[in-house]
């Protein structure tokens, strides 16, 4: 594999830049946070001072203090959703991919109506149903966004099936799982990789839709959860906004975007080998990602969770 | 075949949830009723029969339409769907032809300028727009231009209180559809734009467009009449898709504006157990994204004559 690509590539190196940040912001979090972020640390709606940088929310917690905080809650739900996303997409893939038969072609009808389904209405219902906890919402996420690298795990498991090293074990005799364990997950874990920093970026989207909408786990607040409560509390209504809505919504977006980026340009590393095999060639290379043609399906589109 | 996965689904997933399945019938009142009364009700909705004749009398009560009674709106779930519907048409059926039109030009110039900075540049804005969190989006529009400036109300989709006709109406709606309409549309035309700029790359890369630059027409006539036609396929695709979740309405969009649509109807379901609204939205849901692959089928030999008559097939590869 050939990672010092990533760092060459400027989107990639930036995607790179961004999470490290973050990551280190939530796992030091304890140590630099001004305040307790669940603490009363000021008067309510507070406007930034040099005390609270960035003001405090309408019981008075200090609202720089819930930002450096939410960065693990976000962060944590992001990732555990696309780790399960990944793992069974990878599952479902290998098996759809390698084995085929009867049971591959039910696991692949199962992928087309779950890329289908418009999950924000469903995420509603099962988060509504299973209850308001940090694991509830990973697993919720999780369960929904699998199958978008599920068929992008398999149609790179169907060139792969047909390499020579691959036909030369299976002639040698060697059972089909211990093939699939030796040669063909190792073959498939760079571009799970690439899908699994896509799902974390579509994780952590999802996230912020159901927090805001009163669904996450109210005694982790996320940025989702954070613009929640500034939400019932009307805080776009004051100025308020400027210091309590901004924010957590940038922090979001840059997140996401970071995810994005690094997803994007692992991608572009791993996947020039299922081109040349899966489609026609390209008269010239291009710099940016050849994005697959065929939607997204919602899993990180914009489309369903977003509008949802 | 998959119309009855979904029916039948959408009949078990509520039996299996945790609760009393009085309170699908009885809604919150069912605690206040004695064990008499209970027993009777039981016995009235069928819930003391085996499972499989409830199916029955469910499966036939569909094929009547008959959906049942929302305790919450205290109306047949029809109509609570009904008056619904509409609004929700008129924000994500709006903003989808808004944004697939612009995503389909910026990706189609963006693929022929590919590799230029003008194109990274665009690549990755969109990919920030991607990254935007619709709600919060929706925060800011509302602090910007409701409060901040008041140009535009800050929810609904008409003006409480007054009865508008006329031309006076439709103003009215336009005015209150401007902020939900622009925060979906920012969100959401990455997607299209993403697809559009890697079909439309993939087409002009082929040499029927190295024909046409070589008969001297202009590149706009290349672009948008030989290449882009092409490229259809993907973008209807991906166009019939979103008109499904179109249906399925903007649950937080239409939150943030307090927007009386599908999605919000469906949260508001959901957080009062509102049982026969939510599986009426289900069953809705599920037939119109049905229905939008048939149609998404019967489009592509109208599209692309080569795969005329082999539509399952081209379904295939385009998968």
């Amino acid at each position: 594999m050939r990672w010092h690509l990533l760092l060459r590539s400027g989107p990639g190196l930036t995607g790179i830049a961004i999470l490290l940040a973050l990551t280190l912001m939530a796992l030091f979090a304890p140590w630099i946070v001004p305040y307790d972020a669940s603490e009363l640390s000021g008067r309510p709606f507070e406007p930034p001072s040099a005390a609270h940088l960035l003001g405090t929310n309408d019981i008075g917690q200090d609202i720089l203090s819930e930002l450096i905080v939410g960065a693990r809650v976000s962060l944590t739900i992001g990732v555990l959703a696309a780790i399960i996303a990944v793992v069974i997409g990878t599952l479902v893939g290998v098996v759809a991919g390698y084995f085929g038969g009867p049971i591959g072609a039910v696991l692949m009808r199962l992928v087309d109506v779950a890329l289908v389904i418009p999950f924000v209405p469903l995420m509603v219902l099962l988060a509504a149903y299973l209850g308001q906890s940090l694991w509830n919402l990973i697993v919720v996420i999780g369960l929904l966004i699998w199958a978008r690298p599920a068929r992008i795990i398999r149609s790179y498991v169907l060139t792969l099936a047909r390499q020579d090293y691959i036909l030369a074990a299976r002639a040698l005799g060697i059972p089909g799982g211990r093939i699939v364990l030796r040669h063909v997950l190792p073959g498939v874990f760079s571009l799970a990789l690439a899908q699994f920093v896509l799902a974390a970026s579509a994780s952590m989207l999802l996230e912020s839709s159901l927090s805001f909408l009163g669904l996450g786990d109210p005694t982790q607040k996320s940025w989702g959860t954070m613009l929640f409560y500034a939400q019932t509390r009307s805080a776009f209504l004051s100025g308020a906004w400027l210091w309590w809505v901004v924010p957590p919504g940038l922090m979001i977006t840059v997140a996401v975007l970071g995810f994005a980026l690094v997803g994007f340009a692992l991608e572009e590393i791993t996947s020039p080998k299922v081109q040349r095999q899966s489609a026609p060639p390209k008269p010239t290379r291009t710099k940016l990602p050849v994005v697959p043609s065929l939607p997204k399906a919602g899993v990180t589109s914009s489309t369903p969770e977003k509008q949802g | 075949m998959l119309p009855w996965i979904a029916v039948t689904l959408n009949f078990l997933l509520p039996r299996m949830m945790p609760g009393n399945p009085l309170a699908l019938i009885a809604g919150e009142d069912v605690n206040l009723l004695s064990p008499e009364q209970r027993a009777e009700l039981v016995a009235r909705v069928g819930l003391d029969q085996p499972l499989i004749v409830q199916y029955g009398r469910y499966l036939q009560n569909i094929l009547r339409g008959e959906l049942g009674y929302s305790f919450q709106w205290k109306q047949p779930v029809v109509d609570v769907l009904a008056q619904r519907l509409p609004w929700t048409l008129l924000l994500t059926g709006t903003s989808l032809v808004i944004a697939t039109l612009i995503g389909v030009v910026l990706g189609s110039l963006t693929a022929w300028r590919r590799g230029s900075r003008g194109d990274v540049g665009t690549f990755i804005f969109f990919l920030f727009l991607e990254s935007l969190p619709a709600f919060w989006v929706g925060m800011l529009l509302v602090a910007i231009f409701a409060v901040r400036w008041p140009l535009f109300p800050t929810f609904g989709a008409t003006s409480p209180w007054e009865t508008l006709t006329g031309w006076d109406y439709v103003l009215d709606v336009l005015h209150h559809l401007a902020l939900p309409l622009a925060t979906l549309t920012i969100v959401s035309v990455s997607g299209t734009f993403i697809v559009a700029r890697s079909a439309m790359m993939a087409v002009l890369g082929e040499e029927f467009i190295t024909v046409a630059r070589a008969k001297g027409l202009a590149e706009r006539q290349v672009l948008f009449r030989h290449a882009l036609r092409n490229a259809m396929l993907p973008i209807a695709t991906v166009f019939t898709l979103n008109l499904a979740f179109a249906v399925s309405g903007a649950t937080v969009v239409e939150t943030v504006f307090s927007y009386p649509g599908v999605g919000r109807l469906i949260f508001e379901a959901v957080l009062s157990r509102d049982y026969p609204v939510i599986q009426a939205a289900f069953l809705m849901i599920t037939v119109l994204v049905i229905l939008a692959n048939i149609l998404t089928d019967a489009i592509y030999p109208l599209l692309d004559p080569r795969i005329r008559g082999a539509v399952s097939s081209a379904q295939g590869a385009a998968r």
